[in-house]
């Protein structure tokens, strides 16, 4: 590496110059590694100011996006981004999900599948047992879109099937403490019906004295819930509405798409995007607010750095005096601080960066093991992209350059004379 | 640029032309060379002497190549170092010129013997490769001992017997000294002198040192009296009691008179 100053002023007749002999790369680090170890403490002190600064930012940030994508995980683990949510909620709006619309839903590009639901009151009983609950309609499309946590038995929700899949915290409200003696059994339930879920009715009329199999038990404690197969409800009680509509989409670039064209049709659609995207929006200010911070504790940091290398360069003017007299050129002064510069942030910024990671995942491991002790599930939300790295290592290289410059500068220009007589 | 300027039967190593040099201090002009003109010879051991302020140190500096002459030339080896830039003229200095300093002046974090290699290592060299070389020359000197200790911490004659060894790390053919004995005392002085004597004379390095210490006036083979930014004189020292020995056998030491150069004494 060589850096070469212009020469201004020289004659056009000047005499011809050969090459010119530099100081090695590694002399002039050996000699900013020296300089750095005589003066051991202020060394410490400045690569330890610039490690801290770089270890808090790290921190910081690994905490930062750790959480997002802990957030963006938990919220996006049951609903995938290519599923499509069609809500019929605005009152005012006359259109509904009959069989027609789902016909026409299906035709629009990029439209994998399209299931349907309906959610309604309903009341159970078996033997002296009875309780209210939900009765959710699906067909087998919705269920394969929004799979159930089974615990025992299973799920069969065609057309065809006559079965039904209850909550477990239904199966403990009919008398079943093990949820798997219910599977097989018959319960009796009754059913609203209402203009949301059947075009020919108006008002709510309940249809009692039901019953059904029971084919499988889901995991769910809190709520009473009994899901049945939407073909069913359709045969026996003319159910032909749907509340609800779910689509997978072909590609993830389909999403927009069919979205407007449903929203078109007068529905409303909803997908984890729009979470997502609002879940980046809150984190973004967050990372913001980081950053300020992090840009308050890095400017001490090069504040210090400064200090110690101006201090350097006043204590060491009667070096570069005597290294000039003897012959060092102006690149090779330069190259000596702007060196211990870069030494003094790469050490720090290396340490720093591998000390701010290393807490941050040994919080989450202490987290981790207070979770399990207490029957929780172990998390991750330490996390530091790729680019974050980057921009640590070109900000430390930055840092390096921006703070030596102004010594190296000064001191290569010193004149010899001048600097040796120096005081 | 590479004529070699003869003078005499004494190839001379070493020309100034007419240099005049000022320095401004706030809007007046201190003349301080006002045209000196000299020539050295190889093998001479040229001493340059006068008062404080006569710019002895100038000239000095002037023909090291660290201070730019007003008007005038300086030629060495026949390059006009002048015309060169001032990269070239720190390479130049580096290696064909030792220099030695009137106060020794180290790179504190190295040892005593790799601040010897220092010449070295500005000429691109690294420091493996020139230990060796310092450590001969450590011995020459006599101070192999300190060989790892911080150049600082010796006493000041010491630390001038580095500088000698400093000088000669790469081979000069020119050594340039600024009053090196100025800081110690006289015995320590005549040992640095009679080291650098005796080394310049079992290389045949060309040596321009200024001093005004008349005690040291035997060393040199040529006397160049400076007063008020000129040569008054410029003599072969018959008084040398070494290497005129060698070129006029015969002639004893005689007691050197410094009857016209109270000032310079006194300086």
């Amino acid at each position: 590496m060589n850096w070469k100053f212009p020469k201004f002023g020289r004659p056009k007749d000047a005499p011809v110059e050969g090459p010119i002999l530099n100081m090695r790369l590694s002399s002039v680090l050996l000699i900013g590694y020296r300089n750095l170890m005589i003066n051991k403490f202020r060394s410490i002190m400045t690569i330890g100011g610039v490690g801290v600064g770089i270890g808090i930012i790290t921190f910081l940030i690994s905490l930062g996006f750790g959480f997002q994508e802990m957030v963006v995980r938990e919220v996006t683990k049951d609903n995938p981004p290519d599923i499509i949510d069609i809500v019929n909620s605005n009152l005012d709006n006359f259109v509904s999900l009959d069989g027609k619309t789902i016909e026409r839903i299906r035709e629009i590009p990029g439209v994998d599948r399209i299931g349907r639901s309906i959610n309604t009151g309903g009341k159970f009983a078996m033997g002296d047992s009875q309780t209210d609950g939900a009765i959710y309609g699906i067909d087998a499309d919705y269920s394969d879109m929004s799979p159930l946590k089974m615990v025992s038995g299973s799920v069969d929700f065609s057309d065809e099937s006559s079965k039904a899949v209850v909550s477990s915290r239904l199966a403990e409200l009919l008398g079943f403490t093990d949820p798997a003696s219910l599977v097989g059994q018959a319960i009796s339930y009754d059913i609203i019906l209402s203009s949301e879920t059947n075009s020919e009715v108006k008002g709510d009329t309940v249809r009692s004295e039901n019953q059904i199999e029971v084919a499988g038990v889901y995991d769910d404690k809190d709520k009473s819930v009994a899901y049945l197969s939407y073909g069913m409800l359709n045969r026996n009680f003319g159910v032909d509405l749907a509340q609800q509509g779910r689509i997978k989409s072909k590609a993830l670039t389909d999403v927009p798409n069919i979205r407007i064209e449903i929203e078109n049709l007068g529905f409303v659609t909803e997908n984890v995007g729009d979470i997502v995207g609002d879940i980046d929006g809150f984190f973004l200010i967050i990372k913001i607010v980081l950053v300020v911070f992090g840009t308050i504790i890095m400017s001490i940091s090069a504040m210090g750095m400064l200090n110690t290398l101006s201090v350097s360069l006043l204590q060491r003017t009667k070096e570069v005096g005597i290294l000039k007299a003897l012959g060092a050129k102006r690149g090779d002064i330069f190259k000596m601080f702007i060196f211990e510069a870069a030494i003094i942030s790469v050490i720090g910024g290396i340490s720093g960066f591998l000390g701010g990671y290393g807490v941050a995942k040994a919080v989450n491991v202490a987290f981790n093991i207070m979770a399990v002790q207490k029957g929780n599930d172990t998390i991750n939300f330490i996390s530091i992209p790729g680019f974050f790295m980057l921009a640590i290592f070109g900000f430390v290289a930055f840092l390096g350059i921006a703070t030596g410059l102004m010594p190296a500068r000064r001191a290569s220009k010193t004149h010899a004379l001048e600097a040796l007589r120096y005081e | 640029m590479e004529e070699v300027v003869k003078h005499e039967h004494k190839e001379v190593a070493i020309l100034v032309e007419g240099v005049k040099k000022s320095f401004h201090v706030g809007e007046n002009e201190i003349p301080v060379l006002s045209g000196v003109s000299l020539k050295i010879h190889r093998g001479d051991f040229a001493l340059l002497v006068g008062a404080s302020g006569c710019g002895k140190s100038t000239l000095l500096h002037i023909v090291y190549g660290l201070e730019q002459p007003t008007e005038g030339k300086v030629f060495i080896d026949g390059k006009d170092i002048w015309a060169y830039s001032k990269d070239w003229r720190a390479d130049f200095r580096n290696q064909s010129i030792g220099f030695i300093p009137q106060q020794s002046f180290w790179i504190k974090s190295l040892s005593v013997i790799e601040n010897i290699a220092i010449p070295a290592i500005i000429g691109g060299k690294g420091f493996s490769e020139s230990i060796p070389r310092a450590a001969k020359l450590i011995e020459l000197v006599g101070m192999e001992k300190w060989a790892d200790y911080r150049p600082y911490d010796l006493s000041g004659g010491q630390q001038q017997r580095i500088a000698v060894a400093r000088s000669l790390m790469l081979d000069p053919k020119f050594i340039i000294a600024d009053e090196p004995t100025g800081n110690l005392d006289f015995k320590a002085g005549e040992e640095v002198l009679q080291l650098l004597n005796d080394i310049s004379d079992k290389f045949g390095i060309t040596v321009l040192m200024v001093t005004h210490n008349v005690d040291q006036y035997k060393y040199g083979s040529r006397i160049i009296r400076m007063f008020d930014g000129k040569v008054t004189s410029d003599e072969q020292n018959k008084n040398s009691f070494d290497r005129l020995e060698k070129e006029f056998p015969g002639i004893d030491n005689e007691e050197i008179s410094i009857g016209d150069e109270d000032n310079d004494a006194q300086a």
